[in-house]
């Protein structure tokens, strides 16, 4: 065969796909349609304006990657609630077990997926930043 | 023994057992929520029922049923488990379930059970309870919707700690656990009946949500107040100890713990523990290098003679014995001591004479075996709570006898049958020797007894103190010391308990000696249940004796060291630990003497107020943060961990005696268990043991006993003065020494000194509780806080010793009885 032939097989092709319609999403001026059971960044559910995370450690406990950090305080009416809740998100690996082991159904993973950042540090996300707006 | 079939398994159980017990000892797991093996069986909670073949089938409560010959016992038929599954039901009927916010959760036997069986859903539909929780006090929170009303903390209050603060009110479903009164909890806070607690109704404040029970490594430890040498369970989270874990299977005492031990915790970890060395440069003190202040100190160690040393009991058998040899060897100087010299004078000298060894002829495993308990004051119980604990049971469940010769009453006094003779302060060895003279005038001494040494000198030396006399003196009654002397030599067993410590100055040689010779007259003195038990003060107060850091041959002791650096022949001055400024006695002798020394080295967790003056400090770690061994006041030896680590800018004091040794150009030991193998060589007793064979239980060192009769000295002191009372100084049931102080929990129910006082003074003077009175002595004066309390006689007044903040040394001068003129 001559040698040149394939190529230009190649080029047909690639000159075909040229003008043909896109099969990938045109991130980012496409946005995807986000699955309700996706799970992405984590959200603290806020129930009578107070994050409904009650401190119980279970999520901590269960997490297979040990990313999250919980810390329990008494608040003034003696109630137990966390006064330290991170959740780094370079070592979370999305699989959901925190949500599915939460007794208080406190936290929920959202359709967030846009996590990348700059520093280290940025990763990771405090109480403040994970309440549900 | 009795032979019977548990889930067709023949085995063999002793005849007192109950069948939960025998199913226990043959690896047959019952479950139980109401039953403690340290309590008497309750039957309460209908966890632990079984079949009987012989009752027709019936169930019955293992914990409560004695095992009988041929029994056929089931414990888990369809029947029995449906049982359970419904004791569960009822008892989660009402219960909150708030596992998630609830501090047992992970450690509560009715979560545990309840998941065990599968108690998914529930048949029955109540409400809730909806009591109010107690947040009355900082140490004990009470939240009785949790209640399994199990009775167990009521129990344990009552049978072991014998305070009786708890118990069951009110009837039917309207049941609870309440104080008096259905008031909040004011106790002596030992936290046993959080420690036997099933559930989270009962739980420790000073760890609230600090951690979950499954997260915290579990590191046991031995208990560094107290000479009583408890076992400890340390809870430990990111290098931090969090808190005191309760384990039945612990110790002698059975994971009992007092105040301290339980709630003392946090001096481990404080913020206010120094983290560098610190060197004085032009009067301040400078955060500087462990090269620059180690050097520093081993220029100024050589010294030779003028070199002297006071170490704290608390240190470590091993860093006892380093610091000795590097005094010795590398510096040459005798001139060591602890404690002050003499509040360790009854072993070193008083059983020293009287037994030939410097340690007490009985164990705190003989209270229980006793029959006859001769207790020397009520305090007693106040320096060592759970050798207390071991007085109750003694009294209340095997019937021994109580005696209790003391200057003023006390808890232990209320005990059932218990008599307290209450004399005259400062008068007890007249009045021991009272009781001796009745033994040997009476015939009543053991046939062995008149060959021991120094028997006709006794007999002689005792001729004045005929008990009428004696009365006189002592205020007791001589028919009263009479039937006391009469009781104990007839007694099979008895044992007679005292304590020592700083606080106790009369507490020396001549009372030890006094007491040994009772025992030592009457024979009592080497058998089981019978013998001499000298509680001494702190963790490792009769490691330091047997490893024989203190003065000997000669050698200056505690208060002469302090005299010699204010003349000048002392010249640089170390001290380990030991805080004199504020323990031992005459504050303006102690500062002079610091202040003059030339160099004075300090090495310590704390910046303390004698650390304060110091030209170099060096800080130290705790003994959650280093190996070695413990000696109790019984001579059981105790091994512990590390059970954090420490920070990279402090050394233990091991570290730092090695590091000095170095230094000064001699060979230190490469560890402390290399340091113990040396003193097991060297300290009778102590032969065979290492760090090795000491890490299961530790051991009992032996006490091998030669007795001598010994004449004691008795000073007379002034107890009546126009307008004056008599002070005696002691121990508070919250501290020990000065490093309670830096426990949250015995600070949080003692914060500060106080004066207690009798009812009566507090009227003629017209005095209130809580008021702040001016004290006088001839020393000095100070404001102190009155504490009004019907324990004390009248013209008696007691301190304790331990606050910085209130330094009675300032109004004493180390006088076991000290007249004080009280000023609103
Ligand atoms: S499991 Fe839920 S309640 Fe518990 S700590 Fe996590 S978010 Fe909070
Ligand atoms: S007591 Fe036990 S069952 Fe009850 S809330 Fe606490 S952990 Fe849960
Ligand atoms: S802390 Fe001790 S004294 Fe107080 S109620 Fe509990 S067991 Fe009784
Ligand atoms: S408070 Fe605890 S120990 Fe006391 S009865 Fe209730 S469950 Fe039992
Ligand atoms: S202070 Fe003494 S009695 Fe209390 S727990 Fe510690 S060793 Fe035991
Ligand atoms: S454990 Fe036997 S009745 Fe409670």
């Amino acid at each position: 065969m001559n040698p040149i032939t394939p190529i230009i097989n190649g080029m047909k092709i690639t000159l075909k796909h040229m003008f043909m319609k896109p099969v990938t999403l045109q991130y980012p001026t496409e946005r995807p349609q986000v699955a309700e059971r996706f799970r992405g960044l984590h959200g603290l559910k806020v129930s009578h304006s107070k994050a409904k995370c009650v401190a119980c450690y279970l999520c901590p406990t269960v997490c297979p990657a040990k990313c999250i950090t919980v810390e329990a305080a008494e608040d003034s009416n003696h109630d137990k609630y966390a006064s330290v809740y991170e959740i780094d998100m370079l070592r979370c690996i999305f699989c959901g077990y925190c949500v599915e082991a939460c007794p208080v159904d406190a936290l929920k993973m959202t359709g967030e997926f846009e996590l990348a950042n700059y520093k280290r540090e940025d990763f990771i996300y405090s109480k403040e930043r994970l309440l549900e707006k | 023994m009795v032979n019977l079939t548990i889930d067709d398994k023949q085995v063999t159980a002793p005849r007192t057992a109950t069948i939960y017990e025998a199913a226990k000892i043959n690896g047959i797991k019952i479950p139980i929520l109401c039953h403690d093996k340290k309590l008497k069986p309750f039957g309460a909670c209908r966890m632990c029922l079984v079949e009987v073949e012989q009752m027709k089938g019936r169930q019955i409560p293992a914990c409560t049923t004695p095992v009988t010959e041929g029994m056929i016992i089931r414990t888990t038929t369809p029947d029995i488990v449906k049982a359970r599954k419904m004791v569960l039901e009822l008892l989660l009927l009402n219960h909150p379930l708030d596992c998630p916010v609830c501090d047992k959760s992970g450690d509560c036997d009715l979560q545990n059970l309840t998941y065990e069986y599968k108690v998914n859903s529930n048949r029955f539909k109540d409400e809730k309870f909806n009591h109010t929780i107690d947040y009355n006090n900082p140490l004990i929170e009470r939240d009785m919707n949790r209640c399994v009303l199990c009775g167990k903390c009521a129990r344990i209050c009552d049978e072991i700690v014998s305070y009786g603060a708890l118990t069951f009110i009110d009837r039917g479903i309207e049941t609870k656990i309440g104080c008096e009164f259905d008031d909040g909890l004011n106790c002596e806070f030992c936290g046993s009946c959080i420690s036997v607690c099933p559930v989270g109704s009962l739980l420790a404040r000073p760890f609230k949500h600090k951690a979950r029970f499954w997260a915290m490594t579990k590191h046991t430890s031995v208990c560094s107040y107290c000479g009583t040498g408890c076992n400890l369970t340390l809870g430990v989270k990111d290098n931090k100890v969090l808190t005191t874990i309760y384990d039945e299977e612990q110790g002698f005492h059975k994971g009992q713990l007092c105040v301290r031990g339980r709630f003392g915790y946090q001096f481990i970890n404080s913020t206010k523990r120094l983290t560098k060395p610190l060197i004085k440069k032009n009067g301040r003190l400078i955060e500087s290098t462990w090269d620059e202040a180690l050097e520093l100190v081993a220029g100024r160690l050589k010294g030779g003679t003028e070199v002297a040393a006071l170490a704290t009991p608390r240190l470590t058998n091993e860093e006892l014995a380093l610091f000795k040899k590097l005094l010795l060897e590398n510096i040459g100087t005798k001139n060591f001591d602890h404690a002050a010299g003499f509040a360790h004078a009854a072993l070193t000298d008083g059983l020293e004479k009287s037994f030939g060894t410097p340690a007490s002829s009985a164990s705190i495993l003989d209270i229980q075996k006793s029959d006859f308990l001769l207790v020397i004051k009520t305090d007693a119980y106040e320096t060592h709570p759970v050798v207390g604990f071991e007085i109750n049971m003694a009294v209340k469940n095997k019937g021994s006898k109580l005696n209790i010769i003391s200057d003023k009453r006390g808890k232990l006094s209320k005990l059932p049958e218990t008599n307290t003779f209450v004399h005259v302060p400062g008068s007890e060895v007249a009045v021991l020797n009272a009781l001796a003279k009745i033994i040997l005038d009476e015939k009543l001494v053991s046939a062995a007894a008149a060959s021991v040494p120094g028997y006709a000198e006794l007999e002689k030396a005792l001729v004045p103190f005929s008990a009428e006399a004696v009365s006189v003196q002592s205020g007791i009654a001589a028919a009263d010391i009479k039937k006391l002397a009469y009781e104990y030599a007839a007694a099979e067993k008895a044992l007679i308990i005292f304590p020592i410590g700083q606080g106790y100055a009369g507490h020396a040689a001549d009372l030890a000696s006094a007491v040994a010779n009772l025992a030592i007259l009457t024979g009592k003195y080497d058998k089981e249940g019978c013998g001499v038990l000298c509680l001494s003060e702190k963790n490792n107060s009769q490691g330091a004796v047997d490893v024989g850091f203190y003065a000997q041959d000669g050698a200056l002791g505690g208060l002469q060291i302090l005299d010699a650096c204010s003349t000048g022949t002392v010249k640089t001055l170390f001290i380990a630990g030991e805080n004199p400024l504020t323990s031992y006695p005459d504050r303006s002798r102690v500062k002079a003497a610091l202040e003059a020394v030339e160099f004075l080295v300090v090495s310590e967790m704390f910046l303390t107020e004698t650390a304060a003056m110091a030209d170099v400090v060096l800080p130290v770690c705790s003994f959650a943060e280093k190996d070695g061994t413990f000696t109790s006041t019984d001579r059981h030896v105790q091994y512990f961990k590390a059970a954090i680590r420490k920070s990279v800018q402090i050394k233990s004091d091991h570290e730092v005696f090695s590091a000095l040794i170095t230094l000064l150009g001699g060979t230190a030991p490469t560890s402390p268990s290399a340091t113990f193998s040396e003193i097991a060589s060297k300290t009778p007793g102590y032969s065979g043991l290492s760090h090795v064979s000491l890490r299961k239980d530790g051991a009992y060192a032996p006490v091998v006993i030669t007795p001598s009769l010994v004449v004691t000295q008795v000073a007379p002191y002034k107890t009546v003065e126009q307008g004056k009372l008599a002070m005696v100084t002691g121990s508070a049931l919250y501290h020990n020494g000065t490093l309670s102080q830096h426990g949250e929990g015995p600070m949080h129910v003692c914060p500060e000194g106080y004066i207690e006082l009798s009812r009566a003074d507090a009227t003629a003077q017209k005095i209130t509780d809580s008021d702040m009175i001016n004290v006088s002595s001839s020393t000095g004066s100070m404001q102190l806080k009155v504490k009004v309390s019907p324990r004390m006689p009248a013209g008696v007044v007691f301190v304790p010793y331990h606050f910085s903040e209130s330094p009675i040394n300032t109004i004493w001068s180390g006088s076991p009885v000290t007249l004080v003129a009280l000023a609103k």
